[in-house]
């Protein structure tokens, strides 16, 4: 059993959404508004022309956190969300009722209705598509023109994503909620 | 652009900022939709090695194919070029090939031109057609090949059609060099000896103005430079009237006045040059006329004071950003920049940026502009037939140097102005789209109307191919094999687009459409040369009528399979041509030197095997040396040294706007304009205003507003942002079809080639992109 996990290379990230329409293609998410499992958090510029902020505007890929500790889970009336393997959090699409319960619960908004599976859809980190079939990148890191993502086993101390997150500063988003989220942004 | 995101989610500071509505969906691109389900694990029938087409770049891409349908792009590890990436536009390369509005059946016109009314033909129908319209035409025209014109948007199959129009036997070839990268192609070659490569894996200090890698991609730049930047290796100025994702990425941020690069460019070589922070050395033995150059720069007293006034760049920024990159030369590069013809001076911009990156040694070396190494193919050689009566180009007195790709803006014009010595009457037109992509539009439509016949080869009803009188519907780039490309530079391999799916409906690739038209064709035309072409005359009665038609057989490069002249191609190479086919990448050496380092990271070529230094101090110009003039210019009115004109400077009157036009990463041009996913991602484009000045006209963000020129008008939505100054205004290119058979893109946001106005600059006839000013209202 791994521990799957994600490091972020946070400033490689131009924006130029290609993990999002990787994932899309991969995934068939439907291409409506609202569809989409992962993205690219942007903060806008701030100052007055020409006196801008270089650093104020940011971009920040984004998707499900595979919290340890996920509250989306703890709020599933049906259990459709659950621990799969290698500590993915995963949605049965035969359980769930869309009662929505969990994207209220979720503190990282990852998740949303699926008009194609009629589901609470979100990011498996490819897991029924590449993993499934041997590959071990998700579709978003393979794609990534500047590399931002790493995936890979957190328990195995060897694996790239271990090695990078002994050596590097990173924060995560909302530790102090207690999800204990999987995605690591590197400093 | 965040603006058009429409997030509802941000990790953090987020912007309330929303949009409403998503992309429209008609319901038959919602059932196509279905109908091209996502990958599914298990009975993969075969993966492909392709290489993308959704922009110049040529990224190497794996296409998974099952039960004949292509479910899945993936980037292709092999290529050092791609290096294993795929953009959001390759991604959805898919939705190109199963466009539910893709040309399925060749057309011919069937009502008013212009109409959009169309019958569909057989294949032999339309070559039929054209060979009457073609041999009247000549006939009339007393075989002026001339007479009938060539034009080809960029792609890998170029090459195909070029050697139709080669043996066809016209003067005028155009493509998309004057609208886009001939100044700056010239501007280095003239300059240093070539337009080179920068080696941004490797550059510790990097100009880039104008050029937004981080949104208009190029491969590897984009890909090695930003993961160096933020303080990681690489500092990056940019200069730009607005404020990029690239911008968002630099050290520092020069807005600079649009058109005003030159004015910056040669007070940079003004503080190095009397501070004496150039590189002495390579000066003193690489540089070609430096004194004169030293003395023109310094009595012309193109100080940073001086730019200031002009720019609109702080002097102290001038002399830090030209102090900091001698400080860090020769790994210091003034950026080429690609699509950049932007305002009359544009050739001396580029040689001054190239003179300037010289100044400090970065040319030929690690970190500075490489021109590398390629891997030769075997040509296919064909000998083009020589016609007597073939005019020369009528607009090669309309620029100084008028090449092989012609100048489209001064060519179109002539030809509507009735300047033209002798009439143009027929177009052949390869996948290129001037009607969205030349200034102007008002004007092509009237140039493609004027014309007795066009004839479009194209995957796409664009604006161009609604103009046309002959439609011949080409497959995508997944249906089929292209010629083998060799792409030179410092990690050069060659690569191969292989047919991934069999082109569907009745589409072809453009080496079969070359094929059956020029067998259609050759022996008609040929009478037509014999009739009034004495030197053929005369050597048929030498040498007998079959010896002479086969100089003449238009058939000849077309005799063969692509897969067959791909073998040949690389024949030099062994094993080359299988690797090709399976792996889609060779170059020597390959198997040994390709490693896979990490995760994420794959090496092409050890270290030491790498080409960033191969001119052994000898460049490839005149001299061998850096040209600090060319004199030979002079002669045709081309100042032989950069210089600053007061005629450069445009004033932007009260209350108008000077308007810039650009990329982003989701879209290609007006390539991509109906593409499902990326207007998916980006709804439509929007008009970047400056926030104080939309709040002062009461304009808000989503607002429609009216752009209107000299030339013409069009509507969009307003961005109000302090990303750009009060007197520019900005959209990206591509969008405000009017072709109603794009659905998607259909009158979908702004068209700046209805509002850009067609100025060409003196070297090459190149059209200016930047001098236009516009005003706007709120409709």
């Amino acid at each position: 059993m791994a521990r799957y996990g994600m490091a972020l290379n946070y400033k490689n990230c131009i924006n130029c959404r290609a993990c999002e329409s990787a994932c899309k293609e991969e995934n068939g998410v439907l291409l409506l508004k609202d569809h989409y499992r992962i993205w690219v958090g942007v903060k806008e510029a701030e100052g007055q022309f020409p006196n801008i902020s270089i650093a104020s505007q940011t971009y920040h890929p984004s998707q499900c956190q595979h919290c340890d500790n996920a509250p989306c889970q703890q709020v599933c009336p049906t259990n459709a969300t659950y621990y799969g393997k290698d500590g993915m959090v995963m949605v049965d699409p035969n359980k769930c009722i869309l009662c929505t319960y969990c994207i209220n619960a979720c503190p990282y908004d990852a998740r949303y209705v699926d008009q194609r599976t009629m589901t609470v859809d979100k990011c498996t980190f490819c897991s029924d598509t590449r993993l499934a079939a041997g590959e071990t990148t998700t579709a978003c890191q393979a794609t990534c023109p500047t590399k931002v993502r790493v995936f890979g086993d957190l328990d195995d101390p060897n694996s790239e994503i271990s090695v990078l997150l002994a050596n590097k500063e990173y924060r995560q988003v909302k530790e102090h909620l207690g999800t204990k989220p999987k995605l690591f942004y590197i400093l | 652009m965040k603006v058009e995101i429409s997030r509802r989610r941000f990790l953090q500071g987020s912007v309330a900022m929303s949009v409403a509505g998503g992309v429209s969906l008609s319901s038959s691109s919602i059932m196509a939709s279905a109908a091209t389900p996502a990958k599914k694990v298990g009975n993969e029938d075969k993966k492909v090695a392709t290489l993308c087409e959704m922009c110049v770049n040529k990224c190497a891409a794996i296409a998974h194919v099952r039960n004949g349908v292509v479910e899945k792009l993936d980037p292709n590890p092999l290529f050092p070029k791609s290096r294993n990436m795929l953009c959001a536009r390759g991604n959805a390369g898919i939705k190109a090939l199963y466009d539910p509005d893709r040309l399925k059946y060749p057309l011919i016109r069937d009502g008013e031109k212009g109409s959009g009314k169309f019958k569909r033909v057989s294949w032999d129908e339309a070559y039929a057609y054209i060979n009457e319209k073609l041999t009247k035409i000549l006939d009339e025209e007393k075989d002026n090949r001339s007479t009938v014109a060539f034009c080809a948007g960029e792609g890998i199959a170029e090459h195909t059609f070029k050697s139709f129009f080669t043996m066809f036997g016209s003067s005028h070839f155009l493509n998309h060099a004057s609208l886009c990268l001939a100044t700056t192609v010239s501007g280095y070659a003239l300059t240093i000896g070539g337009y080179g490569q920068s080696d941004l894996e490797n550059a510790k200090y990097v100009i880039m103005a104008g050029a937004n890698r981080a949104e208009a991609i190029v491969t590897p730049d984009t890909m090695d430079f930003f993961k160096r930047t933020n303080g990681r290796g690489a500092k990056l100025i940019t200069v730009d009237p607005r404020f990029t994702n690239t911008a968002a990425k630099s050290d520092k941020w020069l807005a600079i006045n649009v058109g005003t690069d030159l004015a910056f460019v040669l007070a940079l070589t003004y503080v190095v040059i009397k501070e004496e922070r150039y590189n002495k050395a390579f000066v003193e033995n690489y540089f070609n006329g430096f004194d004169a150059y030293k003395e023109h720069i310094l009595n012309n007293n193109y100080t940073p004071e001086w730019a200031e006034k002009i720019t609109g760049i702080k002097a102290k920024d001038i002399y830090e950003v030209a102090r900091d990159f001698m400080a860090h030369a020769p790994q210091a590069i003034y950026y080429q920049g690609r699509r950049t013809t932007w305002s009359k001076n544009d050739f001396q911009l580029r040689r001054a940026q190239a003179i300037f990156s010289a100044l400090g040694g970065g040319v030929d070396v690690k970190g500075g502009i490489c021109f590398g190494k390629s891997l030769p193919l075997v040509e296919h050689d064909v000998v083009a037939p020589m016609y007597a009566n073939a005019k020369e180009r009528i607009e090669k007195n309309e620029a100084a140097v008028v090449g092989g790709s012609g100048s489209w803006v001064a060519f179109r014009n002539m030809v509507l102005e009735n300047r033209s010595p002798y009439p143009i009457r027929a177009l052949f037109n390869y996948k290129h789209n001037p009607m969205q992509n030349m200034p102007n539009n008002k004007k092509t439509e009237e140039f493609l109307k004027k014309l007795d016949l066009v004839v479009t080869i194209d995957t796409m009803p664009s604006d161009t191919v609604m103009l046309s009188d002959v439609i011949l519907p080409e497959c995508t780039y997944l249906e089929r094999t292209d010629p083998v490309v060799s792409y030179g530079g410092i990690e050069p391999s060659i690569a191969q687009r292989n047919k991934a799916i069999d082109p569907m409906f009745e589409t072809k690739p453009v080496m079969e459409i070359m094929r059956g038209l020029s067998a259609k064709l050759s022996k008609p035309l040929f009478e037509i040369t014999k009739k009034h072409d004495e030197d053929v005359a005369s050597a048929i009665e030498d040498d007998g009528e079959e010896t002479v038609y086969k100089d003449f057989d238009l058939t000849k490069p077309f005799m063969h399979d692509q897969e067959e002249l791909n073998v040949h191609a690389v024949s030099k190479y062994e094993g080359a041509a299988e690797i090709l086919k399976e792996k889609g990448v060779f170059y020597p050496n390959m198997n040994e030197y390709f490693k896979k380092l990490g995760v994420n990271e794959y090496e092409y070529y050890p270290e030491h095997k790498r080409s960033y230094s191969v001119r052994n101090n000898k460049f490839n110009t005149p001299s061998g040396k850096i040209e600090c003039s060319v004199p030979a210019l002079a002669k045709k009115g081309i100042d032989a040294m950069p210089a600053w004109k007061a005629e450069y400077e445009m004033a932007t009157p009260a209350g108008k706007f000077r308007f810039i036009t650009g990329r982003h990463a989701q879209f290609t041009q007006s390539g991509t304009a109906n593409n499902r996913l990326l207007l998916n991602l980006v709804p439509q484009n929007y008009a970047w205003i400056n926030k104080r000045v939309a709040q002062k006209m009461g304009i808000k963000f989503g607002d429609k507003i009216e752009v209107s020129s000299k030339v013409g008008k069009t509507t969009i939505k307003a961005y109000p942002t302090e990303k750009i100054g009060p007197d520019t205004l900005f959209f990206v290119h591509g969008f405000g079809v009017y072709s109603k058979a794009l659905s998607l893109a259909y009158n979908n946001g702004g068209n700046d080639a209805a509002i850009l106005e067609d100025g060409i600059e003196p070297m090459h006839g190149s059209s200016c992109l930047h001098d236009t000013i516009v005003e706007i209202r709120k409709v």
